[in-house]
């Protein structure tokens, strides 16, 4: 009886909607960057990801935001690294939308984020997994990416380019899942180095 | 009546008991007192505890979840804490996957060694999603809160940088700053003349004369 007469108060406390503080939630150019670059991951494991995202964003209820691939285009090219690159800033309702879209599409893609990662999978089986991976995202890199850009130059390198582009994977992988949203808004949100 | 929800991944399965808390308003399908959890982890032995357990699981995964997005693993949780978690360093910068996070639980039973379960990235998003199902439930209210998600700050990414690469570019800036000034040191001053009033007042030896 006295732990129902303990935890009441906790328990009615969690039923009440925190809401997140937000100081300035927009995103700041580097954020918008890895953004960008994850939405290009997510392309680079599905081959039909530009149609998927376009799907998926109606079924996520923001139709009106991005109606067809174009719109979805002219919002990510507010990244900085892009050979169309956009001044400005996006709202914080674009930015929300884009981090939904790419969570929901992360979620779609778990299965193969997770054989990319695991250690129990094959080894060969890993090796051909990541080097699929990396020449289509090198592709798509060289195709829409500013090549003089000092970030893109390291993305395509054969040193410093696995490991960032691992990281891109672990990101995918970890904003998936329930709490994957608030994860990965506040990582973009991070002060730049 | 004795609720038990369950909570799937490919490698991690959560199973909660409890009862729903009629004090607090819950209705029938909602745990709100907890009465026991299990955890089974792929190749690890079952997890079992009570809600402070639970609640030091979460406080300790998720934040290391959060530090991982950012791709700044760092150790949480102190030596005394129950429950630990640290990035596992790479023996050499190679990329195959390996369990590269290990997870530190101390028994409350006395004399019981702390028990060490070492993950790859695979298996902790797999606990990070069944334990954010759980977070997040409507059916389970037991108050397991966490402070939320924040940015981090400029402080905590620099840690990313290895220190030698940080400090690489101030330390030159001074070395090449110390050499210049001993090089300048060695050059000798001008020797000063005996005095700088000896050369004569100019004066006019011809006059000018307008052409004509």
């Amino acid at each position: 009886m006295a732990d129902v007469t303990i935890t009441a108060p906790t328990a009615a406390a969690a039923v009440e909607p925190l809401p997140p503080p937000r100081p300035s939630a927009r995103l700041s150019r580097r954020g918008l960057e890895r953004l960008d670059l994850m939405l290009l991951s997510v392309e680079a494991l599905d081959l039909n990801g530009g149609e998927a995202m376009v799907w998926m964003a109606s079924q996520l209820g923001f139709g009106s935001l991005f109606p067809n691939r174009v719109e979805l285009w002219k919002r990510r090219c507010y990244n900085p690294l892009r050979l169309a690159c956009r001044r400005g800033e996006l709202s914080e309702a674009e930015t929300d939308a884009l981090i939904s879209l790419l969570c929901a599409m992360a979620e779609r893609l778990y299965p193969m984020l997770r054989q990319l990662l695991s250690a129990s999978e094959p080894e060969a089986a890993t090796q051909q997994r990541w080097q699929l991976f990396r020449s289509r995202l090198d592709e798509l890199v060289r195709e829409r990416l500013n090549p003089r850009r000092g970030g893109v130059q390291k993305l395509l390198d054969p040193q410093d380019g696995p490991r960032l582009q691992r990281q891109l994977v672990q990101g995918l992988a970890f904003g998936t899942g329930r709490g994957g949203f608030d994860r990965l808004k506040a990582s973009l949100m991070d002060a730049a180095a | 009546m004795k609720l038990s929800y369950r909570f799937e991944q490919t490698s991690c399965r959560l199973r909660i008991d409890g009862l729903p808390d009629l004090s607090a308003g819950h209705g029938p399908e909602v745990i709100g007192i907890l009465s026991g959890w299990e955890m089974d982890l792929a190749g690890h032995p079952t997890l079992e505890g009570k809600r402070d357990h639970l609640q030091a699981l979460l406080a300790v995964v998720l934040p290391y979840a959060r530090h991982l997005v950012s791709s700044v693993p760092r150790p949480v949780g102190a030596a005394s804490d129950p429950v630990q978690m640290e990035p596992i360093a790479a023996p050499r910068a190679g990329l195959p996957n390996r369990p590269s996070h290990r997870l530190r639980l101390h028994s409350s039973q006395p004399d019981t060694q702390p028990l060490e379960l070492s993950f790859d990235d695979a298996e902790l998003a797999d606990l990070v999603r069944c334990l954010d199902q759980l977070r997040l439930d409507p059916r389970v209210q037991l108050g397991l809160t966490l402070p939320p998600d924040r940015p981090l700050l400029r402080r905590e990414i620099l840690e990313r940088v290895p220190k030698r690469q940080r400090l690489a570019a101030p330390a030159a800036g001074l070395a090449a700053l110390a050499i210049t000034a001993a090089i300048g040191l060695m050059v000798p001053l001008p020797r000063r003349t005996a005095s700088p009033a000896t050369s004569p007042p100019a004066s006019p030896t011809s006059p000018l004369t307008p052409p004509r």
